[in-house]
């Protein structure tokens, strides 16, 4: 026979106290792994332009998308408008020629080569690629020069 | 004013047989930590589901296998909402069967069914909010159900579920009853339920 186990009240509470803040303090990563997840965000690189721009074109831009397109007599480009100094949405002027940032005021030629304000760098310019169907995939992730054409 | 608020939650004395495991089985106390728990994985689940026909299943699919301690979350919510249905039932048969619903009771009787019916729907329209094929026909036959009453029965169909397809019956309409509304009246009605405990006599051998 097995000895009587001494269990006061106040030895259960203070178990049943350090197992909440065990457990408590287990589920602080889970539930800061859990919240920050951002895997169900459509995160892709990847953006479609429906149309197969045969034809010259001054910068056309992507619906849905920071990704402008056009072309020119060496083929198509593709330009991602976030402003190099602190990342606002640029947007092209066709009467102008120029690129303007709303936030401080940076000019970029048509090129997107940087021509006033805070602005650092050129216009980043994104790889394109056509699909068999004719229309156009451009990769943000993948940056080219400003001569690159498809 | 502290201490005053905790001391007048205890009662000033308890009698041993309320104490008694064997008389009441602690199932109302069980159906309300199934419910605390339902409420703390609800909010977690509510960060990372999108209701709606089209994005509703596919948002539990992500959170049960792409989202770290996702499937943890919605199977801890899951299986509180099984158990307590489960607890819920078997409370009101021990009630039954100790005569609890008699005078001075008969009162809080009322709000204890009341509360099972909120928490029939609630386990409903969370299983609406699944998203799947099977909820799409669930809510089209409730939608066909309450259409059947004359006169209020489109409108009444509209406001509890909106308008589900038979392919998914998560709306926003359902989610909005089943994270606020439908929780929330069901948590003050349950505060009620436990102070009128108290108020007619504690728990006690009639």
């Amino acid at each position: 026979m097995a000895g009587q186990i001494e269990c006061s009240r106040r030895t259960v509470l203070r178990f049943a106290w350090s197992g909440m803040v065990a457990v408590g303090a287990l589920s602080v990563k889970p539930l800061v792994d859990y919240l920050t997840s951002k895997e169900d965000q459509p995160r892709t690189s990847l953006v479609a332009y429906e149309k197969s721009l045969v034809e010259k074109t001054d910068w056309q831009h992507v619906p849905n998308s920071r990704v402008w397109v056009m072309r020119d007599d060496q083929g198509i480009a593709a330009l991602v408008a976030t402003c190099t100094h602190l990342g606002c949405e640029v947007t092209y002027h066709p009467e102008r020629k120029q690129w303007l940032c709303p936030c401080h005021g940076s000019i970029y030629d048509t090129d997107g080569r940087p021509v006033e304000g805070p602005a650092p760098k050129a216009l980043p310019r994104a790889a394109v690629e056509r699909k068999a169907d004719g229309s156009l995939i451009i990769n943000t992730e993948k940056q080219v020069g400003l001569d690159a054409r498809l | 004013m502290k201490d005053n608020f905790v001391n007048h939650l205890r009662p000033r004395f308890i009698s041993d047989r309320a104490l008694s495991v064997y008389y009441t089985f602690c199932l109302g106390g069980l159906s309300f930590l199934a419910f605390l728990m339902l409420g703390i994985t609800g909010i977690l689940l509510m960060f990372h589901y999108q209701p709606g026909t089209s994005s509703g299943f596919s948002s539990v699919l992500t959170i049960g296998s792409v989202i770290p301690y996702g499937s943890v979350i919605r199977n801890l919510h899951y299986w509180s909402a099984q158990l307590m249905v489960v607890t819920v039932n078997l409370h009101m048969v021990r009630v039954v069967w100790t005569h609890s619903y008699k005078p001075p009771k008969q009162l809080n009787w009322l709000v204890g069914v009341g509360l099972l019916v909120l928490v029939l729907v609630l386990d409903f329209t969370g299983y609406l909010l699944i998203g799947s094929q099977e909820s799409g026909a669930a809510a089209t036959v409730a939608a066909n159900l309450l259409k059947q009453i004359p006169g209020l029965g489109t409108a009444l169909a509209q406001i509890a579920l909106g308008e589900p397809t038979a392919l998914s019956g998560s709306t926003l309409i359902v989610y909005v009853w089943h994270c606020v509304a439908l929780p929330l009246a069901a948590f003050w009605l349950q505060l009620y339920h436990f102070w009128r405990i108290r108020r007619d006599g504690g728990v006690r051998p009639l």
